[in-house]
């Protein structure tokens, strides 16, 4: 369960990326966060994930309060969190493997456990045949599924993902909300940032719709 | 915890096979700002072996007006070498005075002829604990002396005193400003070099932190890394001024040294030399930890 309540948010003293935000999200949930661009979406992600912090209200994580979090305990509610980032942020010096691993190694999880996962993770985004690739050896959907593989292998309660079909044909998207509704179906809850109106068209679920930092409308289709 | 140290390692050699032209510079920055530290404290090192060397001929004569008794003298020497700043006091009789006298004449000692040891004083010769050898020690002891009336006439070179001080005040001091200095530009160097390092994995450290990882284990192999670095850059410093001990300053300081009656040319001493290393990976390692708190923000 996601409860953000009254939260504002300013990188600057004189402008606003977000107004007074109060939105609940039960757990296991899948929502699209959407609104023009610079509408906050982004915003409001960081502002989960612990990289920014509120300049007003409160964000509670299963009743913790993470706006409150000293910053020696922000890995601890990463590592709870799966995200998917616009750009991706795959090491290119770093293979596929390692890449996908990189989560688990962070937590210092055994090394046998940590060949298991990350295979499996591959395997389900179609991926294991390419295991010592470099990204840069991949193409853009391939390189998008291997970012969400890394999301996923830690098995995150929440995954958050900003703009995870930004640039890719129809095709390569169907096969990504997959992998997306699959996860939900396992109990993740799952927040997609997006502005592409089709895509909530074809699979429809609760829309978050922001404007100018504002929550303007919040509605299931 | 054993795996933790494998993995640790493994991070280590990734970095550094990385970058290794970066990692060579850090190096190279470290070993070229100590090796002119240790070169600097070198010559130091050396003259103020010299300054040691004067410092002996700091001496205070007190002429007695009378050859004493054998009694006075002992009682005499033993009051003197009582008080704290002497470390040696010499009884010189007239006859010694007398010998030394002819001896520093050389061919010129016939004009002594038909004069006897009544000629000179006996005195005492009286030196003073190195802690002691300046100005104030000096005087410190003649307003000791003075209290003794046995002991009123004293000598000692005053002007050559104040001189001694002086040279000795100018070079802890520009010791102090030009290490200080060096060390300072050497701990700026460092920490740029390595946040070049940084700055060249500032992707590999934002993502760690995005899925999760404490501020510890970004940093920790970083820092060991730096440390590294220094102890390698450290180790190379006593190479290279033992380097340029050998081939500048043996023949640089032996023409100034000998005309100081000094004959032995110092290297830094083992530890110095540990201190020289263990200052190489303090170098590194706060370089490291300056420069990480620009880059790791959890
Ligand atoms: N790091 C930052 N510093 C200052 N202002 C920022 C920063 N990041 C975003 N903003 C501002 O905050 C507002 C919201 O930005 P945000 O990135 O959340 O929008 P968005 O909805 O994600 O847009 P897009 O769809 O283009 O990604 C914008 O006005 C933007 O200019
Ligand atoms: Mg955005």
């Amino acid at each position: 369960m996601i409860q953000i309540c009254n939260v504002s948010m300013s990188y600057q003293k004189d402008s606003t990326a977000l107004i007074d935000l109060t939105i609940r999200i039960p757990k296991g949930d899948f929502v699209y966060l959407t609104g023009a661009s610079g509408a906050g979406k982004s915003t409001l992600l960081k502002l989960l994930y612990g990289a920014e912090k509120p300049t007003r209200g409160q964000i509670l994580i299963d009743g913790q309060n993470i706006t409150r979090l000293r910053s020696s305990r922000i890995p601890h509610l990463r590592r709870r969190i799966g995200i998917v980032f616009q750009d991706f942020k795959l090491l290119n010096s770093r293979t596929l493997f390692e890449n996908v691993a990189f989560p688990l190694e962070v937590q210092g999880r055994k090394r046998f456990e940590i060949s298991t996962k990350v295979y499996q993770a591959l395997k389900h985004v179609g991926l294991h045949g390419k295991l010592h690739r470099f990204p840069l050896q991949l193409s853009g959907g391939e390189q998008q599924r291997a970012a969400i593989a890394r999301a996923l292998v830690g098995d995150p309660m929440i995954l958050l993902a900003d703009e995870p079909t930004g640039n890719l044909d129809d095709e390569v998207t169907q096969e990504i909300m997959e992998l997306f509704k699959g996860a939900n179906a396992r109990g993740t809850t799952v927040i997609l940032a997006t502005h592409n109106r089709d895509l909530i068209r074809q699979f429809p679920r609760r829309v978050l719709l922001l404007d100018k930092g504002r929550l303007k409308e919040d509605y299931t289709p | 915890m054993l795996d933790r140290v494998r993995c640790l390692m493994r991070r280590v050699w990734r970095n550094l096979k990385q970058s290794p032209v970066l990692c060579t510079a850090a190096i190279g920055t470290v070993a070229v700002a100590l090796t002119i530290i240790a070169f600097f404290g070198i010559v130091v090192l050396n003259v103020q072996q010299v300054t040691r060397q004067w410092s002996q001929d700091i001496q205070v004569i007190a002429y007695l007006e009378q050859s004493p008794s054998a009694s006075q003298i002992q009682a005499w020497t033993a009051k003197i070498k009582a008080m704290p700043e002497v470390e040696k006091v010499v009884f010189v009789s007239r006859d010694e005075a007398f010998r030394r006298f002819q001896k520093r004449l050389g061919p010129d000692a016939e004009l002594l002829e038909g004069f006897g040891p009544e000629i000179l004083p006996a005195a005492m010769e009286i030196t003073l604990k190195p802690p002691y050898r300046n100005q104030a020690g000096v005087g410190e002891l003649v307003g000791r002396l003075r209290q003794d009336a046995n002991f009123s006439d004293l000598t000692y070179e005053q002007e050559w005193l104040t001189r001694f001080d002086a040279f000795i005040g100018l070079l802890k001091l520009g010791g102090v400003i030009f290490g200080g200095f060096l060390l300072f530009a050497a701990l700026f160097i460092v920490a740029n070099t390595i946040k070049l390092t940084l700055y060249a994995r500032r992707d590999e450290i934002e993502i760690m932190g995005l899925v999760g990882g404490s501020s510890m284990y970004i940093k920790t192999p970083f820092l060991l890394e730096g440390a590294l670095q220094g102890l390698v850059g450290g180790l190379l410093a006593v190479a290279g001024a033992f380097g340029l001990f050998q081939w500048l300053l043996k023949e640089g300081l032996a023409g100034f040294l000998l005309i100081s009656g000094i004959g032995h040319i110092l290297f830094l001493s083992l530890p110095q030399q540990l201190l020289l290393v263990a200052a190489g990976t303090a170098l590194g390692l706060l370089g490291s930890a300056a420069s990480l708190r620009k880059f790791v923000r959890i």
